[in-house]
């Protein structure tokens, strides 16, 4: 009765996180991944872009590029339009234009792993066997699996106007290209003097540099533990020396389909990979 | 402000009706479909057979079967476990347990057509071809279109436990062995005389009968015209009549695949996008 007492008061004053609850307007566009797919990163490198007068860090980035599940409603309310909006979530019609980013689950499993171990969500010696494995069953975040999260937006919204497909490996391989496609599909003026300098505030450098002033300023880093940094290896393809290849099996045979389609070479199948029933993009195991 | 304070009020007291915020335990089962796919009379099968010794309608369905969007969230949390709940939510990765129904889409743009009338949301001589444009561009209805309505949930569920699909179809056809379906769904040990019961305490006509008396006392029905009925043909096919030849056209160009994997045979199948890319075969957004 409390709790409920405190988010009625909460709500009354727009002090409330809208959540799933969030008002959404139709120049409204939204910047979705699975968790530990770059988000962070392409928030930085988008509000860099859009406000190239103004510094852009931990501590203003919950403003920039609002966080349904961390930013006020009353933040919501008084943000310039037209917003851009970070979200986890799977598949929702109601989001009128789409940026998706999408980033090999090998990577973000590790990614993943350190990060809740980071949260404090897991011991140091929690076996990488037992996290792969709720990994693959959509348990260890609140947005279903990666494959439901990545399947659903692809089913409905490939090849859709309004949606963006961007791949983590392609934005470190060429930040500049890719964000250049951003600025494209925001109706940004994508000159190479903005793009550059977007990308080089935006770099992994700076961001660890930020990150070791700001980190209790920003509800990704706020009560974590400081031994370890939230900015990482910044790479891609690291799962390779990191993940045992039992480990790397299983998540190829949870998503051989839809890893295939977006171009992770599965490495742990002999032979072709079978049609499951329901073609196209299952994105259960097979 | 004012609005603000309401809103407030309610969920200090929880008589706001939580959609898609809805709290879910690990027990629950979710009865999901479209809208207009027959998921009132499913929630009337299901709420008759496991509860033989009540007496369903239009005025307790609500409350045997709730849903986040029509049922206050005090409600919904003093609802007995294992609670089964309504829902036309597009995929949601915290539905572990999943009971999908899912109706021909020439039906559906019918049926909804006719409810929205009902509503007064369209006028009489609202042109069903344009109503036909705008449902198949997801714009009738909050949850997503059709195609990406089903899709999102066979995509990630077909095939795995806890997930079974219902065609209303078969359900028209023979809906005894559909509803003992569920029951082994369910885990309910129903003999065959207890799904009859279910069924025919269920059927169009009962349900027509419950609507004449009860119409104000279900959210559905509440202030809509009288003139038109909720329970309307109660049969699978009807779009062969109602729809015309363009519009059925329309259907199969968005959704060609998706539906004929279904057993929804498009019309003009040679005309239809049946994709070459394995890969590309159900996505349902528009082709490039």
């Amino acid at each position: 009765m409390f709790s409920r007492l405190i988010g009625g008061s909460k709500m009354m004053l727009g002090l409330h996180r809208p959540r799933r609850s969030l008002v959404i307007l139709p120049d409204d566009t939204f910047l979705v991944s699975f968790p530990k797919s770059g988000n962070t990163w392409s928030r930085f490198l988008i509000a860099n872009l859009v406000h190239p007068d103004q510094p852009v860090g931990f501590e203003n980035i919950h403003r920039l590029v609002p966080d349904p599940y961390a930013t006020a409603k009353r933040d919501f309310d008084r943000m310039p339009r037209p917003r851009i909006i970070k979200s986890h979530e799977c598949f929702e019609p109601r989001y009128p234009k789409v940026m998706y980013i999408v980033r090999d689950p090998r990577d973000v499993v590790i990614s993943q792993y350190h990060y809740h171990r980071k949260c404090k969500k897991i011991e140091d010696g929690y076996p990488m066997e037992k996290f792969v494995a709720r990994f693959v069953a959509g348990d260890t975040c609140p947005h279903g699996s990666w494959g439901e999260n990545v399947g659903t937006w692809l089913t409905a919204r490939h090849n859709h106007p309004r949606f963006l497909l961007l791949r983590y490996e392609d934005m470190v391989a060429d930040p500049r290209r890719e964000l250049a496609r951003v600025a494209t599909f925001l109706n940004i003026p994508a000159d190479s003097e903005r793009i550059l300098k977007a990308v080089e505030r935006s770099s992994a450098e700076q961001m660890r540099k930020l990150e070791k002033t700001q980190a209790d300023q920003c509800g990704l880093t706020k009560e974590t533990r400081k031994d370890l940094s939230f900015v990482r290896a910044a790479k891609s393809g690291g799962w390779q020396k990191e993940l045992p290849e039992h480990l790397v099996a299983k998540i190829e045979d949870a998503w051989p389909h839809l890893m295939t389609f977006l171009g992770y070479q599965l490495v742990t199948r002999k032979g072709p990979v079978p049609v499951p029933e329901f073609s196209g993009l299952v994105t259960s195991g097979v | 402000m004012l609005k603000r304070v309401i809103a407030g009020a309610e969920r200090v007291l929880g008589l706001h009706a939580p959609g898609r915020n809805l709290a879910v335990f690990p027990d629950d089962t979710f009865l999901v479909s479209y809208p207009k796919s027959g998921n009132t009379w499913a929630r009337f099968l299901i709420a008759n057979l496991v509860h033989p010794h009540a007496k369903i309608d239009f005025s307790n369905v609500n409350r045997m079967i709730p849903g986040p969007e029509v049922t206050r969230n005090r409600d919904l949390m003093r609802t007995p476990r294992p609670r089964i709940i309504k829902s036309h939510q597009y995929f949601d990765p915290r539905y572990r347990r999943v009971i999908y129904i899912v109706r021909d889409p020439r039906d559906v743009v019918v049926s909804q057509y006719h409810f929205q009338r009902k509503r007064k949301l369209l006028a009489d001589q609202y042109p069903l071809s344009e109503y036909v444009g705008r449902f198949v561009a997801g714009q009738t209805s909050f949850y997503g279109s059709w195609g990406e309505h089903v899709a999102s949930w066979l995509a990630t569920r077909h095939g795995r436990p806890g997930f079974l699909l219902l065609r209303y179809e078969d359900m028209v056809e023979d809906t005894a062995r559909e509803l003992s379906k569920v029951a082994s769904f369910l885990g309910l040990s129903s003999t065959p005389e207890m799904v009859l019961q279910a069924v025919e305490r269920s059927s169009a006509d009962r349900m027509r009968a419950l609507e004449k008396s009860q119409a104000q006392l279900f959210t559905s029905t509440k202030n809509t015209r009288q003139d038109i009925p909720f329970v309307r043909k109660a049969e699978a096919g009807g779009w062969r009549s109602a729809l015309p030849e363009a519009c059925a056209l329309q259907l199969d160009e968005a959704w060609g695949n998706l539906m004929q994997w279904l057993g929804y045979e498009p019309v003009f199948a040679e005309k239809s996008n049946v994709a070459e890319d394995q890969h590309a075969g159900f996505f349902v957004g528009p082709r490039p």
